[in-house]
């Protein structure tokens, strides 16, 4: 194998070039990041003061102080982020249950008319939930569902990605698997259960990174069925402090940088998976 | 074999001529038992399948049929009578409207730009990182991260950052350009509406194509190797062609959710200045609510909605061309 060969010195130094790359790129990305995390723990005064010309204290405070974090703190921002923890995780357990039990019947169980209900599903969801989120307000707010868990939950479930990446990785289990249970009298339940989901790991964790992101990312359909303030997600809070207090950016850093860290936190636990889980399964035919 | 009582297994103690006979006529009770099977598997199916199909039915269909029914009505604003149908008058009225055109066209000539953009920034962000560089899983989390802040957040802090104090402008300064106006310049908002997205989505859409890339069987580029063909020759001639479908998914993935791109432009523009940024998605919120007028804007979205599945079957048709090739 030539990846035994000793490398030559022009190999090595196209090497050290790439990663020389990758590491600028990822800092270039990570950098509007530092820069919210050091202006979290300043003043918004300081942040300008140091941001207008370039230096090592644009991305480290000269005095840390805690009172961006204590405003948001003071403004009940703690409820609109657990509002927000609530809506993410509901819709992952959810909809992971709902998603991988359709992809189950879609991917192993034989019947007719299978071919279609995928397409059904898959075209559903080239559909993005914004452009038909507008009308849908008008119809939850007919049902009573405005400033209810549920309807900020629902648009989340019905995730046809979801399906997709779920479905592509049942179709890679063995069928003499699914054969041998069913020999041994096992029901499609029992089979999904004691089969199919223990060996989807990776599939799930990546099935529930996109459930997560996308609530985690939603602003337009909750501030349609949200009308008070105490009920809102933590972006749209976000939003109405950023338009409301356009002179101190402070409180507004602090309530970002939250909402980011949490994320942050998540993949980086889930790094080894979730590149490989989403990976693995996203897009293969 | 367990002894089993011959009783309970006719098929096998039946014999003689009356045996095709009876399986003209009734079919074996292995069949009847493989038919009982499929329609008990078909209900299992529709069991499993039936809360995701309610979803799709009430947040896709029921939506739908409501915008439709939105945009052939019409009432006037604040009134309580109930809407009067009035056909395609509301389709007629978005035709002659030049505010609606300029939304088409300002919204048309950002995905133009912002789509390929990304993609190729994805595809040389996932080339790179699939070079088995060292700790390439961080770097990759690095790059991924703003996908996962809340666009919210990301829209505010670019916000900041873009203002003629913020450190855009001062790393601008230190290679002396000037002061730049970013997002209050009719002429500089797209393009600084396509780095805010591109920061933000260029990482998500780099995961599905290393996702193809790893793939890829890795014989290709031995092979190719062997027969001498350098880096570039082999990016053309396998991974392009290999990453066909990854890289179709991720185009329409990406042109839909850019086309429906509402909170940056809601929180820093409001669809301005001098309207560039009045892309179709924040004028039929502006519609709906700042004028109070959800059957225009009903119309617009069926607009916006044709419009978005015609690129998407454009998209499919090119991409199954060049498979063709």
């Amino acid at each position: 194998m030539n990846t035994h060969r000793t490398p030559t010195p022009r190999a090595r130094l196209g090497r050290v070039l790439l990663t020389t790359l990758a590491v600028l790129t990822a800092l270039a990305f990570l950098l509007p990041v530092l820069w919210l995390i050091a202006s979290t723990f300043r003043t918004s005064t300081q942040t300008f003061a140091d941001s207008g010309s370039i230096g090592w204290h644009t991305l480290w405070p000269r005095d840390f102080t805690l009172d961006n974090l204590a405003s948001a703190w003071d403004n009940g921002f703690a409820r609109n982020l657990a509002n927000s923890v609530i809506v993410a995780a509901v819709t992952v357990v959810a909809g992971i249950g709902i998603s991988a039990l359709a992809a189950f019947s879609l991917a192993v169980i034989d019947f007719p008319g299978r071919k279609l209900v995928f397409g059904l599903v898959v075209l559903s969801f080239l559909v993005p939930f914004e452009a038909i989120a507008i009308p849908l307000a008008r119809t939850f707010s007919d049902w009573n569902l405005t400033n209810t868990i549920t309807a900020l939950v629902l648009p989340g479930l019905g995730n046809g990605l979801a399906v997709f990446i779920l479905r592509q990785f049942f179709l890679g289990i063995p069928g003499e698997l699914v054969e041998a249970a069913r020999m041994d009298g096992a029901g499609w339940l029992r089979i999904f259960a004691r089969i199919h989901l223990p060996l989807a790991r990776p599939a799930l964790i990546g099935t529930g990174l996109i459930l997560f992101l996308f609530q985690w990312q939603a602003y337009l359909w909750p501030i349609l069925v949200t009308t008070n303030d105490r009920d809102d997600l933590a972006p749209v809070s976000i939003a109405k402090t950023f338009n409301a207090f356009s002179t101190d950016y402070g409180r507004v850093f602090a309530e970002t940088a939250v909402l980011a860290v949490i994320p942050a936190i998540i993949l980086l636990a889930l790094q080894r998976h979730f590149v490989t889980s989403i990976a693995s399964t996203g897009s293969k035919d | 074999m367990s002894p089993t009582p011959a009783t309970s297994d006719t098929t096998r103690t039946t014999s003689g001529p009356s045996a095709p006979r009876r399986r003209l006529a009734r079919g074996t009770p292995d069949q009847t038992r493989r038919r009982r099977r499929t329609l008990r598997d078909a209900t299992t199916a529709a069991l499993f399948l039936l809360p995701a199909l309610i979803l799709i039915a009430v947040l896709r269909l029921v939506p739908v049929v409501q915008a439709a029914s939105d945009a052939t009505h019409s009432s006037l604003p604040g009134s309580a009578l109930p809407p009067q149908w009035v056909g395609l008058d509301n389709f007629t009225a978005l035709w002659h409207s030049d505010t609606f055109w300029t939304s088409v066209q300002q919204t048309l000539l950002f995905n133009v730009i912002v789509n390929p953009l990304q993609i190729a920034i994805a595809l040389a962000l996932a080339v790179l990182l699939t070079q088995n560089l060292p700790a390439s899983g961080l770097w990759r989390t690095l790059v991924f991260l703003p996908a996962a802040v809340p666009m919210t957040g990301s829209a505010v802090v670019w916000g900041i950052g873009l203002r003629p104090d913020g450190p855009v402008n001062a790393v601008l300064g230190t290679v002396g350009i000037d002061q730049q106006p970013f997002l209050t310049s009719p002429h500089q908002v797209i393009a600084s509406l396509i780095l805010i997205a591109s920061w933000i989505g260029v990482g998500y859409w780099m995961i599905f194509l290393i996702a193809g890339l790893n793939d890829i069987p890795q014989v290709y580029y031995e092979a190719a190797r062997v027969d001498g063909a350098g880096p570039l020759r082999r990016f053309w001639s396998i991974t392009l062609p290999q990453l066909r479908r990854p890289l179709l998914f991720v185009l329409v993935a990406d042109t839909v959710s850019n086309f429906v791109l509402f909170a940056p432009i809601q929180i820093l523009t409001n669809g301005g200045p001098e309207r560039r940024t009045s892309f179709l998605m924040y004028d039929i919120f502006h519609n709906s609510f700042e004028l109070a007028d959800p059957h225009t804007a009903a119309a617009e979205l069926l607009v916006l909605l044709a419009l978005m599945i015609a690129i998407v079957a454009v998209q499919f048709r090119l991409l199954g061309e060049a498979e063709d090739r």
